[in-house]
């Protein structure tokens, strides 16, 4: 006898609605009232964000206090302190641009056909030198404005992708060294490593800021933000030197057998076959690393610097707008979600990117 | 270094004298002596243990020997790094687990040694990649993954990638031991056609079959020690060994 199997149906949208939230009575219930608790909470959200809120800063801070919804025009009035800081009123123009330049020189770099050892350079020399001249001046008709004045935006970015920058090379030649043939090389950087990893951030911010200038000669000791900089590459380097580490120990010992079998020194194997591979491997982790580092940014205002987050804090701790400290955290929150979220999202970019030779 | 003139001067491609190796207190190899000349085919094999792959992974120093000595291609091999590295390119070596890049396509594969290690201008080398692929019989590969390969094919890759660099000797490090069964003939047919072609080959293989077709001598190894070697024709019909016949038996026994 010949058998015919057919598929059953597919079940339509709404007969799929069914069979999860309502198949019992008990389920149909609890289905409501979550939805009912859903409904009311973006509801009020939505009222209190958009509907109630005030936009403009026309009435001033106590026609947006009697309003019942969000009172956005303490952003109006002052996102210049949320995104520049101290930096000086009528020179904002250039820590504006500068912040640009940094975006784009990130966006560039993130960008494969930029991926050569000439572009990249090029790239971040460009940006790096008109990040500088931009902020600090003194050349080209620019006013000076020394580091203490910079701050917000401009500052949080600049502490951030100066700390990768550093830092990330920094723990690539960290991993390669833990992993040395040579028992006293591996021990000390595995000192290193661990003994970093075991200080809490502020502390080594803390030590860089202040204890290192005791120490140094006046010449070696930099401005205040470069010492704290180095101190957070280092951090990011102990951590992130692990990462890359265990992403080598995922690549097969063959591999560098293959590669050595070819006669390719060690350069050639760490540079085309073991780190691509290693760091395919490290991705998820790696990402991870670059978005806890940019909210630890925020922790720079323990050695006197406005990041965005203490720009924030000042923008409404100046009496008029006091009251309105829900509605600056809440436009804080949304530019560190848009930075960390396309970081993200890059990431996920990346990972199918290099998926393309595991099928 | 391998200066030209050594690599054309005669004498054996491979002498190795009195080679010990030790892993820890385990003593891998006992005082090997063994001969290979140029163009000569040579089929190590042995149970597991034997010390036959620890010998061919010594002779281009993925193994570190540590006692005896082994010239290759005139060319003693010791702790000197350009030696080293001059031997490597003139040695080129087939793994069990293929070993290929997986990050790089089937041609990037072929093509990274020589631009890499002998300097060879992109083009011409894709030329000679694209020629060899030819030979292993899968030129249409050339833009795969090797993850998107079978395991015959990426064993042939593996084979035409160590030919790129146009080495003088090949090393075999069971090449078929990682294959289904109707994958190894077709690495096998792209090692005959090799040895035809004159290579200096040395493999560690079980394939008796490969063994009686190909090799101009085949060697039993047991315990660290080379025990037997001979032709292949007096090698399976009339060992002297007692050892060498039991492992016969029981390879070629079903």
């Amino acid at each position: 006898m010949e058998m015919v199997i057919v598929a059953p149906p597919a079940p339509g949208r709404l007969e799929d609605l069914k069979r999860r939230f309502f198949a019992t009575p008990l389920q149909a219930l609890l289905s409501l009232i979550s939805l009912a608790i859903m409904v009311s909470t973006v509801w009020k959200l939505l009222n209190w964000a958009v509907f109630s809120a005030v936009f403009t800063t026309s009435g001033g801070p106590e026609a947006c206090q009697a309003a019942a919804g969000a009172c956005w025009s303490v952003i109006a009035a002052r996102w210049r302190i949320i995104l520049f800081g101290l930096y000086p009123f009528e020179e904002q123009w250039r820590s504006a641009l500068a912040c640009l330049t940094v975006v784009v020189m990130t966006v560039l770099s993130c960008i494969p056909a930029f991926w050569t050892g000439r572009r990249i350079a090029l790239v971040w020399g460009a940006g790096a030198a008109s990040y500088y001249v931009l902020m600090k001046g003194g050349v080209l008709g620019l006013s000076y404005v020394g580091e203490e004045a910079w701050g917000g935006l401009a500052l949080t970015l600049f502490i951030f992708v100066t700390t990768c920058l550093i830092g990330f090379p920094l723990a690539v030649c960290l991993a390669l060294l833990r992993r040395s043939e040579l028992p006293w090389i591996s021990r000390t950087t595995g000192l290193i490593i661990d003994g970093v990893r075991s200080l809490p951030l502020i502390s080594i911010l803390f030590t860089f800021a202040i204890v290192l200038p005791f120490a140094l000669p006046q010449w070696l000791a930099g401005d205040k933000l470069y010492r704290v900089i180095l101190g957070s590459a280092l951090f990011f380097s102990a951590y992130q030197a692990e990462i890359v580490r265990g992403g080598m120990q995922g690549v097969p010992a063959g591999q560098e057998e293959a590669a050595m079998a070819l006669g390719m020194s060690y350069w050639q194997r760490i540079g085309r076959i073991l780190l691509p591979q290693a760091m395919r491997n490290a991705l998820p982790a790696t990402i991870n690393q670059f978005v806890i580092s940019f909210k630890e940014t925020s922790l720079v205002v323990i050695v006197g610097f406005f990041e965005i987050l203490a720009s924030g804090n000042a923008a409404y701790g100046t009496g008029e707008w006091r009251f309105a400290y829900v509605e600056v955290y809440a436009f804080i929150a949304f530019i560190y979600f848009v930075f960390v979220f396309s970081l993200s999202r890059y990431g996920a970019f990346l990972e199918r990117r290099m998926a393309v030779g595991e099928r | 270094m391998i200066s030209s003139n050594s690599t054309k001067a005669g004498g054996p491609a491979v002498r190795i004298e009195n080679l010990d190796k030790y892993y820890g207190t385990f003593h891998a190899l006992r005082k090997v002596n063994l001969s290979v000349e140029r163009g000569e085919r040579i089929v190590i094999c042995g149970p597991s243990g034997s010390g036959k792959s620890t010998m061919i992974r010594c002779i281009n120093r993925l193994e570190q020997h540590n006692g005896g000595r082994i010239t290759v291609l005139g060319t003693e091999l010791n702790d000197d790094i350009g030696n080293i590295d001059g031997i490597r390119r003139e040695v080129g070596m087939v793994f069990q687990h293929f070993n290929l890049f997986p990050h790089m396509t089937v041609l990037e594969n072929c093509m990274i040694a020589p631009t890499l290690v002998r300097n060879q201008p992109r083009a011409e080398a894709e030329a000679t990649a694209r020629r060899y692929l030819e030979k292993v019989r899968i030129p249409e590969q050339a833009m795969k993954f090797p993850g998107q390969l079978s395991g015959g094919q990426q064993q042939r890759v593996a084979i035409a990638r160590a030919l790129c660099m146009q080495p003088q000797i090949m090393l075999f490090d069971e090449p078929t031991s990682a294959l289904d069964p109707e994958m190894i003939s077709e690495v096998l047919d792209v090692m005959v056609t090799l040895a035809s072609d004159g290579m200096t080959m040395i493999c560690v293989t079980h394939e008796m079959g490969f063994a009686r077709r190909v090799a101009d001598r085949v060697i039993f190894m047991d315990g660290g020690e080379i025990v037997e070697q001979a032709p292949p024709e007096e090698f399976f019909t009339a060992s002297q060994n007692e050892r060498t016949r039991q492992f016969l038996s029981q390879v070629l026994g079903h």
